[in-house]
């Protein structure tokens, strides 16, 4: 294996670009931006690609893309920041598993890299609201061009100008980060022994993050308690009956097939009561 | 007076603006507003000959919004035919555009954050995640193909529908039918989020308890495959939704309970340089 100790500065430099068209707001775009390359798995193809090693970035990408499977972001609060999750997180966790000698495949080198993602994500949300914040400026600007009647002028405010506020927001700390974080993974190489509990708990915690990802998912689409046995069932497709994801769409699909029917059937119960025979007629009918 | 009508290039353009610049100026004060202004302007400069009469038509969208862009494209797509409507003289004015507006945000916001964001993304990440488990590549790839696709031809359909039916499009979103298929769509995002827990969540202890019998593999495992990644999963629900805390809380919570476990030596990931 390959042992990546620096990042070199054509690859901070992408990486930084990266962080500017990957997050929300960012300027790939919330599509192909935000939920495409802001994607911690995606972030692992590209970011292992530019650093040489496409597999390990895959592997680490997706440990820590299940902490962020379903990153909501209502009314643009956020608690973490894909961004910095992507773009700092992932190569810096290349760079601490591959230096402290972890295999990328094994549980501790992805709890290496969850605990290391999570933590810089969770400092990141200073990026979001840092780009939100010199966003404003152009909005201004774009009041008073909306007040003169110089219409043309708001492409500027909308698709220009921010590029500004992420150069400041995205690139610049991006940039800086990846360049001196390698250091400070020495540094923790050094001073932390991996026996000692600091580095036992680091570990511990990139195991158990996994878990607030998918509960606030869960919370997101269980409103009653009886969600919650929905959720033990796909749990036990996969963990007792051994199924595959594919597989456990599959199943999920046929009992979401058969819970459209049951709505369809009770919805026409009113009109069956109240217009006797014949409420069945658009029985047939489909979206 | 000519009817007026717009052409499949406005369209096309105010399509295209929404798709990418919706959120690329956001602020906290306007999210979403310069995207919408953007979004508007072709169709606008069309139906209005003076500077002057654009400039008020344009007006009427510098209200505040924010929503789940992209099933808000739909949206978009009703404004645009009703300002095309509001051009051709019909009784409908800036105000009630944006009463429409105003009120189709909370609900398409609700509606795009569980289907799209809490649904169908961790779907089809779920399965990404299983293409690319042994180190592979081919799961990101599909993810960023599919998802894209997907969503292109979907936020397409919507603004063209929106176009097409105007005020009736809330029906749609909003409708029996419609909360009918999505409460199914959920049900089966629900059951995928507990296979993908079970796959990807990997929590084990090698805690020997008196007696000699290891206690992952003589009791947890004996009780559920699986334990303790199901219990830690429904206590940071528990916590987020019975105890309100927020998610980077829960993160902390979570770092006393590992600090704790690895004391007790119930945790210990048994590593060494």
């Amino acid at each position: 294996m390959k042992i990546f100790m620096e990042i070199q500065v054509w690859q901070a430099a992408l990486f930084g670009l990266l962080a500017c068209l990957a997050s929300m707001p960012g300027l790939g775009g919330t599509v192909f931006g935000n939920y495409t390359l802001g994607r911690p798995l995606v972030a692992g193809l590209i970011v292992g690609a530019i650093m040489g090693d496409i597999q390990t970035g895959i592997y680490l990408g997706a440990a820590i893309q299940v902490v962020y499977i379903a990153l909501v972001t209502p009314g643009g609060t956020v608690s973490a920041d894909v961004r910095a999750i992507s773009y700092i997180g992932i190569p810096l966790s290349i760079v601490a598993v591959n230096s402290m000698g972890l295999s990328p495949a094994s549980a501790e080198g992805q709890a290496m890299a969850v605990a290391l993602g999570s933590a810089v994500g969770t400092l990141g949300t200073v990026l979001f609201y840092g780009t939100a914040t010199v966003n404003l400026v152009w909005q201004h600007m774009g009041w008073k061009w909306l007040e003169k009647g110089d219409l043309k002028k708001l492409y500027l405010v909308d698709m220009v100008f921010p590029w500004i506020s992420h150069i400041l927001c995205s690139f610049i700390p991006t940039f800086i980060i990846c360049k001196v974080g390698v250091n400070m993974v020495d540094l923790m190489k050094a001073y932390l022994p991996m026996d000692g509990i600091a580095m036992k708990t680091l570990f511990t915690v990139g195991s158990l993050l996994p878990a607030v990802g998918i509960a606030i998912l869960l919370k997101q689409v269980a409103t009653k308690p009886v969600d919650l046995l929905t959720f033990v069932f796909g749990f036990t497709l996969a963990a007792c009956m051994g199924l595959n994801l594919i597989a456990a769409s599959v199943v999920g699909g046929f009992f979401a097939v058969f819970s459209y029917r049951i709505k369809l059937l009770s919805m026409q119960k009113p009109v069956a009561v109240a217009a006797g025979v014949g409420a069945y007629d658009d029985d047939e009918e489909e979206i | 007076m000519a009817q007026k009508k717009l052409s499949k290039k406005a369209l096309g353009k105010s399509f295209r603006n929404w798709y990418y610049g919706h959120l690329t100026c956001f602020s906290q004060e306007h999210m979403q507003t310069f995207g919408y202004l953007c979004a508007m302007l072709p169709l606008v400069e069309e139906l209005y000959d003076t500077k002057e009469e654009q400039k008020e038509a344009l007006q009427t969208y510098s209200a505040f919004f924010n929503t789940e862009p992209q099933l808000g494209t739909v949206v978009v797509g009703m404004t645009a035919g009703l300002e095309e409507a509001k051009a051709n003289g019909e009784e409908i004015d800036g105000e009630m555009i944006n009463g429409i507006r105003a009120g189709l945000m909370g609900p398409v916001a609700g509606i795009g954050d569980s289907l799209v964001v809490g649904t169908l993304i961790p779907i089809l990440l779920g399965i990404a995640l299983g293409l690319s488990s042994g180190g592979s590549p081919l799961g990101a790839i599909f993810y960023m193909i599919v998802y894209n696709v997907i969503l292109t031809l979907g936020m397409r359909f919507l603004y063209y529908t929106g176009y097409r039916l105007g005020g009736k499009a809330v029906e749609m979103i909003v409708g029996e039918k419609a909360n009918a298929i999505r409460e199914s769509v959920i049900m089966l995002g629900t059951i995928v989020i507990g296979a993908v827990a079970a796959s990807w969540i990997s929590i084990t202890t090698p805690m020997v308890i008196p007696g000699g019998i290891a206690l992952q593999t003589g009791v947890f495992d004996a009780i559920f495959p699986k334990l303790l990644p199901m219990v830690v999963v429904l206590f940071c629900y528990w916590l987020m939704s019975k105890k309100k805390l927020a998610p980077t809380t829960v993160m902390l919570v979570l770092v006393v309970v590992a600090l704790a476990g690895v004391l007790l030596g119930f945790f210990d990931p048994q590593l060494a340089y």
